[in-house]
């Protein structure tokens, strides 16, 4: 556990409860204070949570650096698409193939992937982003290449003859609203769970785990596998979002905000990630008003970040929870 | 006590490239029993158990645990499905983690057998990390870690963190627990502590014990039978009065 969730632990729930449903009102009431900018800047960030906490859960609790998330939102993202545009399948199918797609298509190259030692392993998964990007572009028959799969319909929900399209700003922010909490609460209820302890465990020493008896070659394949799938169910949001895909998905800069996000926001905590994603990727945005300084000052606050908490902002959340606590 | 020895270990060979680190070693561990397991230092002492736990695969000879032949078997499927565990010359814990959460990762592959039900949610999954966590409160009362186990294991002493390690051993009501030099760098009062925690486990839980330990006075206190290596090779075996009086045994590795 870290120092954050250690605090977090002992200081009890009393306050986090009415702290979360407070957050949680927030977040529902957003729309109607919050511009359409800012809007689309909080879409954004809770599409790039479901691949953090994806990576969080392979990073922050299992301890596998992997930067091949973009190379699963990528595959999540055409997936998606693809079936859209060919099929003309209702949202939730093209949502869940997705995060099954990106799933299924992490276990064969985490056989491999998952043999190799830390450097190595993630060198290979930089490798896998780079060969989906490569495939994106030259399989021009099923992506149309560099010209992406274009006017991928809004999400629609189709209830027997009754149907339903998610369109505007504000219906779509509600929608990925509520994907986020559910892919909150799962992530939150893996690393309870006893599985969770054994991927801490893991982190912490393999050879320890493994001699008491936790087979650590099928969680790491396990978790690398969940990570994967979160990481293609945010690249279908993304799809149906921007409703065009194109090799740039398969980006390495998408990996490294995700990292970012993670280590930022402090490995290894779930309320970290979540605080990551709505800094980093607001940062980003509202870093839009000075273009030409706006790689430059990202860069420098990432220094500051990892000079003053190399260990994220997780740690000065717990300690906000026990300053809180200490005034009570 | 009689029947099947609980280990049953033939012809166990290691090599590495032409280094034959472990040669034809042959040693069973009764039921219920101390065994010593003694040599100088590049012995195989190490290498042996590393083979017999599954941590290295053995190139030749068998390997039988209670019967059932393990030999090539990974080291957590040996560690569950087998219930034979062992400890490492350099203590490892996990650092991180409070002496709670240690003793309970430690039992925990063993209430929750398949790799599936581990995602366990609801109350019957909730009743047994209750139970889990009942057994480990209890185990580290009796390790006399009551005081600080909130403290995350990392920060304790080197012989607090052996207790850890043995207590997590038995989190799991183990049938044979391998440990390897349990008294290396701990002080006399807790050389006594553990080995009173050894003979407990012994007598009260009914766990054998294959001991690898260069400190004879332990070594014979607590072993009916030694076994001797010696580049890789038995050298000998017997009571530990044989083996202090095995004019062999003096030459390579006692001195005098």
């Amino acid at each position: 556990m870290t120092p954050a969730e250690l605090t977090a632990a002992t200081t009890g729930r009393d306050l986090r409860v009415p702290f979360g449903v407070a957050l949680v009102a927030l977040a529902c009431a957003a729309p109607l204070f919050l511009g359409n900018y800012p809007l689309h800047a909080m879409i954004i960030a809770l599409i790039f949570l479901l691949p953090a906490h994806g990576l969080n859960l392979l990073l922050g609790y299992t301890g596998l650096l992997s930067l091949a998330q973009a190379a699963f939102f990528g595959i999540g993202a055409y997936t998606s698409a693809l079936l859209a545009v060919h099929f003309g399948t209702p949202f939730y199918v093209n949502f869940l193939a997705a995060g099954l797609m990106a799933g299924a298509i992490a276990l064969p190259l985490g056989i491999p992937a998952l043999r190799l030692r830390a450097t190595s392993f993630v060198m290979c998964t930089l490798g896998f982003v780079i060969i989906g990007q490569a495939i994106a572009k030259n399989w021009i028959t099923l992506t149309r290449g560099d010209m992406g799969l274009a006017a991928i319909p809004k999400p629609w929900f189709a209830l027997g003859p009754a149907s339903f399209t998610v369109s505007g700003t504000v219906g779509f922010y509600y929608l990925v609203l509520a994907i986020a909490a559910i892919a909150t609460l799962v992530a939150y209820l893996i690393v309870r769970s006893p599985a969770g302890r054994n991927m801490i465990a893991i982190r912490e020493n393999e050879t320890l785990a493994e001699s008491v008896g936790i087979p650590t070659w099928h969680y790491k394949l396990v978790v690398f596998m969940i990570s994967a799938a979160f990481a293609g169910l945010g690249g279908s949001l993304y799809a149906h979002y921007l409703t065009v895909v194109s090799p740039l998905t398969f980006q390495m800069y998408y990996s490294t905000t995700m990292l970012i996000i993670v280590l930022g926001g402090g490995a290894g905590t779930i309320s970290g990630v979540i605080f990551g994603s709505l800094l980093f990727v607001g940062l980003t945005e509202a870093l839009r008003v000075a273009p030409e300084l706006r790689m430059i000052a990202y860069g420098f606050f990432l220094l500051g970040l990892v000079f003053w908490f190399p260990s994220g902002f997780a740690p000065l959340i717990g300690r906000f929870w026990s300053f809180l606590e200490r005034r009570k | 006590m009689t029947g099947l020895p609980i280990l049953d270990i033939s012809g166990l060979c290691k090599s590495y490239g032409a280094v034959r680190a472990v040669d034809g070693v042959d040693l069973q561990v009764d039921r219920g029993e101390i065994c010593g397991l003694i040599g100088p230092n590049g012995s195989g002492k190490s290498t042996f158990f590393d083979c017999v736990t599954g941590l290295a695969k053995p190139s030749a000879g068998a390997v039988k645990l209670d019967g059932q032949d393990i030999t090539g078997w990974s080291l957590n499927d040996i560690a569950r499905e087998g219930r034979m565990l062992r400890s490492f010359q350099k203590t490892v814990v996990f650092s991180a983690l409070d002496i709670e959460e240690n003793l309970v990762i430690a039992g925990q592959m063993f209430t929750f057998p398949g790799i599936w039900s581990t995602f366990g949610i609801g109350s019957a999954a909730r009743n047994r990390v209750a139970a889990l966590r009942e057994r480990a409160r209890e185990l580290i009362k009796i390790a006399g870690l009551w005081d600080v186990r909130f403290q995350p294991a990392g920060k304790l002493s080197g012989g607090q963190q052996k207790l850890i390690q043995f207590a997590s051993m038995l989190m799991p009501e183990p049938k044979l627990i391998l440990l390897d030099e349990p008294m290396a760098g701990i002080n006399p009062k807790l050389i006594e502590r553990v080995v009173e925690s050894i003979r407990l486990a012994n007598t009260s839980f009914g766990v054998s014990f294959l001991i690898i330990e260069h400190n004879i006075d332990v070594v014979t206190s607590l072993c009916r039978r030694v076994v001797v290596l010696d580049q890789g090779r038995k050298l000998a075996e017997g009571t530990p009065d044989d083996i202090v009086q095995n004019q062999a045994v003096r030459e390579a590795y006692l001195g005098g």
